[in-house]
């Protein structure tokens, strides 16, 4: 119960240090963790861009070094899936974007040192 | 983001393309793309070089990685990619700089530690780079011997990753303990030293070989078991002389791709490739699925192709022979690629006369049914029979014979000699026509630019009675050149053509001497 707890707790850290960066690049976080049958979207942000606004759906994997970097446990089914739950997301908010992008954020964590973040944009 | 180039080559057959592997580190998810028609084997390259460049201390990109081949379109085959894309990967990363890949071409396969293993085709893998100008080409370190035998560029053998990068850093190479590898074919062309003084007898079968061997012209031997059809094509070989610098390099280029191991010497003598009759058609003449390797006859390039028991190989080896014995190069044809290799080899058949050998031999009693006989003649086809030049038959010795052949019997070096000469008068006579021997001398060539032999009605008489083709007029004509020129004569005469009609109609022993005393 321990190791579960541990890691559910590297994943929130991950996710609070995703916000934050990118909350730092300008964008606005709508929502985290959102759930439904098919999975769930880690973070979902707005970024305005002079076209319009843009809809970010992120999905932040975050560990400590030794099983690769975090961005190799990202695969192309992961961001299938996304893909599907940004439609959800947004048909049951009711909400249009003049466009959409999946992202993926890479948190490494390692003891006594900052942690790392690799921001892949427009990945799916 | 950040992209480097590195250079490789790419074996179609004998000829070299200059292969361009650019390796570009894009954005997206960590994902090592390969592009440009990869087969398996180098397909697979992907995961060789990241676990090798891994454990060499160095990181392989966390990002879109793509690594292309170029140009395209041509198919690759093989493992010796690896090292270019390492090199390129690293360069991409600016681990050293690019530009020490510009005029350097990169063969190699990666073990997952990081160190270099040996391929094959490396001489013309050189050679190709040499040719299109590249000043310098990186090796397997066990390999940089047969590399060096190309001149005209600067060779490096490296071991290991480590050591490539070192040498590109233009740092002092780290020491590393050497490879092991195991299942190397060995060089079949070690000089075995074979003496025609140890067959008894045969001394018109001797004479027959010298002749081939003067010449280069292609022999059947028949006659019953155990007189000694093998112990001499075995020794013809010995006859030949040295191969000249450029053969050299072909024959050593193809012994190269077919795996061999050139032991950092070019082959020299001869080759000699004697197949099993089992062989299939792809052994002999060459196959593979998608990419083609050389076959037996390519092995016997400028050598000696001899099947023994031909009437027992399957009949479509020995038809595959008939295109390339008259071009002299076999091309063969996949799905992807057309890969041409050359097949200029010397053929002796040897054959029983029959299932039980003993047909048509003095004193032997044939078991066989006549029919029995006739189909087993008939294994090797009229269209074969008619592209051997020399048919001689053996006989079985008698024991009077046997003791008077030991005291008189000629060595090897002896013959080698007589053959050195006739090929001297050879090459002044073809010289800048292109062609080294008779045997391969063109019949229009023959007719044309020679002079033609006095007694040719003898073989128009052939002609008329429907013993000889038209192809086989000119093989008589090429084998009474080559006694003229074993005789030490300028202009073939009445005897030696005459000599030439009978050794092709392979008549028995004494008919030679008959007809070349004749009017």
């Amino acid at each position: 119960m321990v190791a579960t707890e541990s890691k559910k707790q590297i994943g929130v850290r991950g996710e609070d240090l995703a916000c934050a960066e990118l909350e730092r690049q300008g964008m606005q976080v709508l929502e985290r963790n959102w759930r439904c049958r098919l999975g769930e979207i880690d973070i979902v942000a707005a970024e305005a861009a002079p076209t319009g606004l843009t809809l970010v759906f992120c999905e932040v994997k975050c560990r400590g070094l030794g099983f690769g970097h975090p961005l190799e446990a990202i695969t192309y089914t992961k961001m299938r899936t996304l893909r599907q739950l940004a439609a959800l997301w947004m048909r049951e908010h009711r909400m249009r974007a003049s466009s959409i992008r999946l992202d993926a954020i890479g948190v490494v964590l390692q003891p006594g040192r900052e942690p790392s973040l690799t921001h892949v944009r427009a990945v799916g | 983001m950040a992209s480097a180039c590195a250079w490789s080559v790419a074996l179609v057959g004998l000829e070299g393309r200059i292969v361009e592997v650019e390796a570009d580190i894009g954005a997206g998810l960590p994902r090592t793309v390969l592009v440009g028609l990869p087969d398996s084997a180098l397909y697979q390259s992907r995961d060789r070089c990241k676990a090798a460049v891994s454990n060499s201390g160095h990181e392989w990109p966390i990002s879109l990685l793509t690594i292309n081949l170029s140009p395209a379109t041509l198919p690759k085959a093989g493992s010796h990619y690896d090292l270019a894309i390492v090199a390129a990967v690293l360069a991409a990363q600016r681990v050293f700089g690019a530009e020490q890949l510009r005029r350097t071409v990169l063969l190699g396969e990666l073990g997952l530690d990081g160190r270099l293993r040996p391929v094959r085709g490396i001489l013309p893998a050189t050679l190709a780079a040499q040719q299109a100008g590249f000043p310098r080409v990186i090796v397997p370190l066990r390999q940089a011997g047969e590399a060096k035998l190309v001149e005209g560029i600067d060779v490096f053998g490296i071991a290991s990753i480590t050591q490539l990068v070192a040498f590109l850093q233009g740092v002092p190479l780290p020491p590393i303990e050497p490879v092991e590898v195991m299942g190397e074919r060995v060089g079949q062309h070690a000089n075995r030293r074979l003496d025609l003084a140890d067959v008894v007898g045969q001394v018109e079968a001797k004479w027959a070989c010298e002749v081939a061997a003067a010449g280069r012209h292609h022999m059947l031997f028949h006659g019953p078991p155990g007189v000694g059809k093998t112990m001499l094509a075995e020794r013809v070989p010995g006859l030949l002389p040295d191969l000249e610098v450029r053969d050299a390099l072909e024959v050593s280029a193809v012994h190269s791709l077919a795996g061999f191991n050139l032991a950092d010497e070019l082959i020299t003598r001869p080759p000699y490739s004697d197949p099993h009759h089992s062989a299939s058609v792809a052994s002999i003449v060459g196959g593979g699925q998608r990419m083609a390797r050389p076959g037996a006859i390519s092995c016997a390039h400028k050598g000696v192709l001899f099947l023994d028991e031909a009437p027992e190989f399957q009949p479509a080896v020995i038809e595959a022979l008939r295109t390339p014995l008259e071009s002299g190069m076999i091309t063969l044809g996949r799905s992807e690629v057309h890969a041409r290799f050359p097949a200029r080899f010397q053929l002796i058949l040897a054959a029983n006369p029959c299932p039980c050998g003993q047909a048509a031999t003095p004193g032997g009693h044939c078991q066989c049914s006549p029919m029995v006989v006739r189909r087993y003649a008939e294994k090797i086809s009229g269209p074969i029979r008619d592209r051997i030049d020399i048919n001689q038959a053996f006989l079985p010795l008698r024991k009077a014979y046997l003791k008077a052949a030991l005291q008189r019997a000629e060595s090897s070096a002896v013959v080698a000699e007589r053959v050195r000469e006739a090929r001297d008068r050879q090459d002044r006579r073809l010289a800048g026509s292109g062609w080294q021997t008779n045997g391969e001398v063109s019949g229009t060539y023959l007719r044309r630019h020679l002079p033609l032999p006095d007694g040719l009605q003898a073989v128009d008489e052939a002609v008329d009675r429907g013993r000889l083709s038209a192809r086989g007029v000119d093989k008589v004509l090429r084998l009474a050149w080559t006694i003229a020129d074993l005789a030490g004569r300028d202009v073939p005469g009445r005897d030696e053509l005459a000599i030439a009609l009978a050794m092709r109609r392979g008549e028995q022993p004494g008919a030679v001497k008959r007809e070349a005393i004749g009017p």
